[in-house]
């Protein structure tokens, strides 16, 4: 699920888990009115909310692993198994007996996720899964996701603002904004349709003006030492092409922000369904 | 029921995280016993008995309800539910297969199971150190009664907090209620003046309310007084916990709408 701030994205989630109730229509998962809050239904899912952390920070993972073991009533041997297939999958072994309050951002994110997906859930809900961790733990957590969607069959919903993640995880997005939904389909073509443009910045060792540009783009940022510009996608590598006669120190170029991407499907007709 | 009491062990666990406020807790048990000591020995002066009380039976009152008061700790579940409602978090209560009121009565218990021993240590330390001849039953009857109005008391607490909690999904702000209730608790139970020096109109206003059970009379029967009311007392704090399990349930269903899960 994509969308802005305030789009609604999290509203969604915490509906979909019966956290709250809708104000009005109807909802339904897994055959479940979620806000019913029945036990049955909890068995099939989990949630991971950013903050709401299900692990107790002065203890060690595995005093909560074994809680959650309980209340889902796993069996010992499914327990062992299921846990042991996590910990090997992070590398977290020597992680599992450390006070959690003493874990980095990215290993708690990796136990939390362990933590939720212990029972098999049918399905996970991920509210900002990468959001403060860097590049490597984002990646690790990536991959985790990609694999128990393929070898485990659990179905992973998650709102994100990064287009890694959407990318890399998501065959279907839905674009929320305003509490509305205005895209829903295959997200490489929203991508394809939507991602107009393409963001070049550009780095001197030595003050450079750059003569009249033939191509059309805007320019975002025009100081003597740094360039930034917006170019369409189709005309990125020919525009790259012409900027390395300035002999740049360093050149990178950037994807269309989701925020752009919202903005664009909202100004080019509201609902625009695949 | 295994999910419950593994949620007991896990809270006897987290304890043993704070072992320094263990021991505080123990050494400042001494501290009202230094205070009942020098006050009633004060009062008792030459006399032999107060209230029909005598000076010993009078400190293993003073001990005993001291050492149930300590017991409930209930109060912290008031002030963790109703910051969770507010910050959101308490939506990881909604969203794992238990029920919500007996995850926090199996919280109170590991944290009860826990200072229970290290308390029961301090009194029996305190007891021997002030050489105090203590006064205590040896009627099984009044021992039993007593131990189970003392397990109806701190459900009963536990119960009275998580409805106090909950009310933050109405009102938002529940310090007011929780100053009453604090206050109400401390005088109603005894722990300051035992309610035998009370008028007699008053006590019996009393009797018809929990709190008189919580601490006051477990604590009279354990030093072999009011028998007579044991068997009433049972089913008046009784009757109180099935009364508020209906009012927690009335509330949760009606309010629980009113959570937005927003915050952190």
């Amino acid at each position: 699920m994509i969308g802005p701030n305030g789009a609604g994205k999290t509203t969604l989630v915490k509906m979909l888990t019966g956290i709250i109730a809708p104000t009005s229509g109807k909802i339904s998962v897994l055959g479940y009115y979620p806000n019913d809050l029945k036990n049955e239904f909890k068995q099939q899912y989990a949630v991971v909310m950013g903050q709401k952390s299900q692990l107790f920070f002065e203890l060690t993972a595995e005093d909560t692993l074994r809680l959650f073991k309980e209340i889902y009533g796993i069996p010992e041997e499914e327990y062992q198994k299921t846990k042991n297939y996590f910990i090997n999958l992070f590398d977290l072994k020597d992680l599992m007996n450390v006070q959690v309050r003493t874990l980095s951002l990215g290993e708690r994110m990796k136990m939390e996720l362990i933590v939720a997906l212990l029972h098999n859930p049918q399905i996970i809900f991920l509210d900002e899964p990468t959001i403060g961790l860097d590049a490597v733990a984002s990646k690790q957590i990536r991959s985790f996701l990609k694999e128990i969607n393929e070898k485990r069959g659990t179905t992973i919903i998650l709102t994100s603002h990064y287009m890694d993640d959407i990318k890399t995880l998501c065959k279907r997005s839905i674009v929320i904004n305003h509490g509305c939904k205005i895209y829903d389909g295959d997200t490489e073509k929203l991508f394809e349709q939507y991602q107009k443009n393409k963001k070049i910045t550009l780095t001197f060792d030595l003050p450079t003006e750059l003569p009249e540009l033939e191509y059309e783009l805007e320019l975002i940022e025009d100081s003597p030492y740094k360039k930034v510009m917006m170019v369409s996608k189709e005309k990125t590598s020919e525009l790259l092409g012409w900027l390395m006669k300035f002999s740049p120190s360093d050149i990178s170029v950037e994807e269309e922000e989701i925020g752009t991407i919202v903005e664009r499907i909202y100004m080019e007709g509201g609902r625009a369904f695949a | 029921m295994r999910k419950y009491i593994e949620i007991a062990k896990i809270y006897i666990k987290a304890q043993l995280v704070w072992r320094v406020d263990v021991v505080f807790n123990m050494v400042f048990t001494i501290t009202k016993i230094l205070f009942a000591y020098l006050l009633w020995g004060a009062i008792f002066g030459t006399k032999t008995e107060v209230a029909g009380f005598t000076f010993y039976s009078m400190l293993s009152y003073y001990i005993i309800s001291t050492f149930l008061n300590q017991l409930d700790m209930s109060s912290g579940i008031s002030n963790e539910i109703s910051a969770k409602i507010r910050n959101g978090t308490f939506s990881k209560y909604m969203t794992i297969p238990v029920n919500i009121e007996k995850y926090f009565i199996a919280m109170e218990a590991g944290v009860v199971a826990f200072y229970l021993t290290f308390d029961f240590i301090a009194a029996i330390v305190w007891i021997y150190i002030f050489k105090i001849e203590f006064v205590f039953t040896t009627n099984f009857v009044m021992i039993a009664g007593a131990l189970l109005m003392i397990l109806l008391g701190l459900l009963f607490m536990v119960q009275l907090n998580y409805y106090l909690g909950l009310l933050t999904l109405k009102y938002q702000e529940i310090g007011t209620f929780l100053m009453i209730k604090n206050n109400i608790v401390a005088f109603v139970t005894g722990s300051i003046v035992p309610l035998v020096l009370l008028p007699d109109a008053f006590v019996s206003v009393m009797k018809l309310f929990p709190f008189y059970y919580v601490t006051y009379l477990p604590s009279m029967l354990l030093i072999g007084r009011y028998q007579n009311e044991m068997l009433i007392g049972l089913i008046v704090i009784f009757l109180w916990c099935v009364l508020l399990q209906i009012v927690i349930q009335v509330t949760w269903k009606k309010y629980r709408r009113k959570y937005d899960g927003v915050g952190i």
